[in-house]
């Protein structure tokens, strides 16, 4: 069944590139990525580029919000303070009722790393009796756990409809665009505030070092010589309203799982070929409609040369396709909404991202990976995101006519 | 909000090891012990993963087992799967807390994959060969409730059964502090449209939030305290209208002092 169009009314972003559209923007334009040489205070040890926002170690939420305060709410604020989004939800909420706007945050990590130091430093001085005191019950509730992101937004905004955090890995914060259509279809709520929030964090940096897959140079998506991926951090945030006045709306969207393997992606992408095939029927367009997939494509070896070989099969050899992770790096349960974003802004400015740091394009791939950035008359776009535990969710969007 | 018919029931949770001890001891039948659950194994998985498998997707994949025991394989591959955890496992968060404080800190490919939240529904789905949609929600005390919500909302938006699972267990000594102290609870409901065919356990006429407070409910005194700080465990008042067959509104904890109300029909 096809989807009723829902427009995507207001949107803003913060990761490695800036803070807010205008410099995300700049950034997308002027080829200039955000990841730098490791130099996250907590993992100096690791050898490899991240997306760090700097800044975020400074910047402390105000002392109404203090019981919130980690680097996730942290980032979290930071987004929603850019490109007036504040005031877009102000006007939805006087429009529909505060009780009638849900929130719904992607996040695969939460607040952890605010746990992760202070366990880390009580139990390097040998001091269980001082990570007692820091990790209280208040401390868990409002920083580390998985809807501190979600509560935290919501009072932020002063909202009082449904909420709840979704984490499904790098999945996360596209399936929040799913939920969402549903929920208002379904009359549980009249708007959403969707979007996803992810900051670095230890377990994340050493689990993937674990897996072998950080690479040691800016990650190269498709490049013939990719050989990992680059940590980023990131939030980003869009208001869906059927209500609303847009350019762009969501008009479809995939789920699947793989069923096949905890973290490496089914061999011959067959959870990613249903989520796209999915998408497309969801939103009734035609797998040649769409003019650019803004693909997962975290630069690791393999997870890159099954995604082209789904793509292929469901949109055809030669799909315009890239990837924008060598600008924010994989920014994990923020990915989802991220390049949910980037693939709204492409049909805003009739502008297609290029592939950072893909130099030379892997010979092997069958889709047409847009290496330049460029000007594009775009219709539709799609954006895919896959996660560990093979959870897969497509995105479609659309000009709305 | 549309009728939700109850199409299958489980339920794995400290001294409530399967539905039919737990119909027992909710109808007021059997007394309720408190043997740990032990290693809950899952032949289901293939080698591997039945050895790596941690302790949270052991306890929501029995539970989930019970509820469509009266399927077929191929049938519960079709199933989208919701599932709903406040805390997720704080077994492997206190591993990688201890991985990640030594001197140099390592972590573990396995403890990797097993701290994802989503990682009972990884398995699950490896477990059962279900490869349709799945999604995997917290929300703090409210956890139930918007499980409860997702998979209504799926329901109505799709026309399909769905297998909605809730679980939450008791974090670790070494995270005493933190105060997630609840026993194991994990139930799990095969939810779809209303048919008199397959809604065997009767049925939610509607689901609505609502400004009043949680309910007195049937559930045994002696039950309440040890589940106490499980955010899954909100379910027990459901389990017991169930167990029962007794036409009741059921409220649970929801957002901002509200609940959901639930009105159950047999």
């Amino acid at each position: 069944m096809v989807m009723t169009a829902l427009p995507v009314a207001a949107s803003t972003l913060v990761n490695a590139c800036g803070m807010g559209w205008a410099n995300v923007r700049c950034a997308l334009r002027e080829d200039t990525g955000g990841l730098r040489r490791n130099d996250f205070e907590p993992a100096l040890a690791l050898d490899t580029w991240i997306g760090r926002i700097a800044g975020l170690e400074d910047a402390a939420l105000p002392s109404a919000l203090a019981h919130f305060d980690c680097r996730n709410h942290r980032l979290a604020l930071a987004c929603l303070e850019q490109d007036s989004f504040g005031d877009a939800v102000r006007a939805a909420s006087t429009r529909h009722g505060k009780e009638r706007i849900g929130v719904f945050v992607g996040t695969s990590t939460s607040g952890i790393l605010a746990t992760e130091l202070a366990y880390r430093e009580g139990r390097r001085a040998g001091d269980a009796s001082t990570i007692d005191a820091v990790l209280s019950p208040s401390f868990y509730r409002y920083r580390h756990s998985m809807f501190a992101v979600s509560e935290f937004v919501r009072t932020r905004l002063d909202l009082r409809g449904p909420a709840m955090t979704v984490s499904t890995a790098c999945s996360s914060s596209a399936k929040v665009f799913a939920q969402a259509a549903r929920a208002i279809a379904a009359g549980v709520c009249d708007a959403a505030v969707v979007g996803g929030v992810d900051s670095l964090a230890l377990s994340t940096l050493y689990g993937f070092h674990s897996l072998g897959l950080l690479s040691r140079q800016p990650c190269r998506p498709f490049d013939a010589e990719r050989d990992g991926i680059s940590i980023g951090e990131a939030a980003g945030f869009a208001l869906l309203d059927p209500a609303a006045e847009s350019t762009v709306s969501l008009v479809g969207f995939g789920e699947s799982c793989d069923a096949y393997h905890m973290s490496s992606p089914h061999p011959e992408g067959a959870g990613a070929i249903t989520a796209m095939r999915d998408a497309l029927t969801c939103a009734g367009v035609a797998p040649d409609a769409i003019d650019y997939l803004n693909l997962h494509g975290t630069a690791s070896r393999a997870n890159d040369e099954i995604e082209d070989l789904a793509v292929a099969a469901v949109l055809g050899a030669g799909a315009p396709a890239g990837s924008t992770k060598g600008w924010t790096g994989h920014t994990l349960g923020a990915a989802g909404v991220t390049e949910a974003l980037f693939a709204v802004m492409a049909l805003e400015d009739g502008w297609l991202p290029g592939t950072l740091n893909c130099r030379t394009v892997d010979p092997r791939m069958q889709c047409r990976i847009e290496s330049a950035s460029r000007p594009a008359v775009l219709r539709y776009t799609m954006s895919n995101s896959f996660g560990f535990g093979g959870n897969n969710c497509t995105l479609v969007f659309g000009v709305n006519t | 909000m549309t009728a939700l018919g109850i199409h299958g029931i489980g339920i794995c949770a400290t001294g409530l090891p399967d539905w039919v001890l737990t119909q027992a001891v909710l109808l007021g039948d059997a007394a309720c012990g408190m043997e740990p659950l032990g290693k809950l194994d899952i032949p289901d998985l293939p080698v591997t993963e039945r050895r790596r498998v941690n302790a949270t997707s052991r306890l929501a994949i029995h539970a989930a087992l019970q509820a469509v025991a009266h399927l077929t394989m191929e049938a519960r591959a079709r199933l989208p799967s919701i599932f709903a955890s406040a805390d997720g496992d704080g077994a492997i968060l206190a591993s990688t807390l201890e991985a990640l404080a030594q001197q140099p800190a390592t972590m573990s490919p396995t403890l990797f994959h097993n701290s994802v939240f989503n990682a009972p529904a990884g398995y699950w789905t490896i477990a059962s060969g279900a490869n349709g949609p799945s999604i995997t929600v917290s929300a703090g005390a409210a956890t139930f409730a918007a499980g409860m919500i997702e998979a209504g909302v799926e329901i109505v938006s799709s026309g399909d059964p769905v297998l909605y699972i809730a679980f939450d267990m008791p974090f670790p000594e070494s995270l005493r502090s933190f105060g997630v102290a609840g026993e194991a609870f994990a139930c799990a409901l095969l939810l779809g449209p209303l048919s008199p065919a397959t809604s065997a356990w009767g049925r939610i006429e509607h689901w609505e939030r609502t400004a009043s407070r949680v309910s007195p409910s049937a559930v045994p005194a002696a039950l309440a305290p040890r589940f106490r700080g499980n955010a899954a465990a909100a379910a027990l008042p459901l389990l017991a209208a169930i167990a029962t067959r007794a036409p009741t509104v059921v409220a649970v904890p929801y957002h901002d002092g509200d609940c959901l109300e639930l009105a159950y029909t047999p």
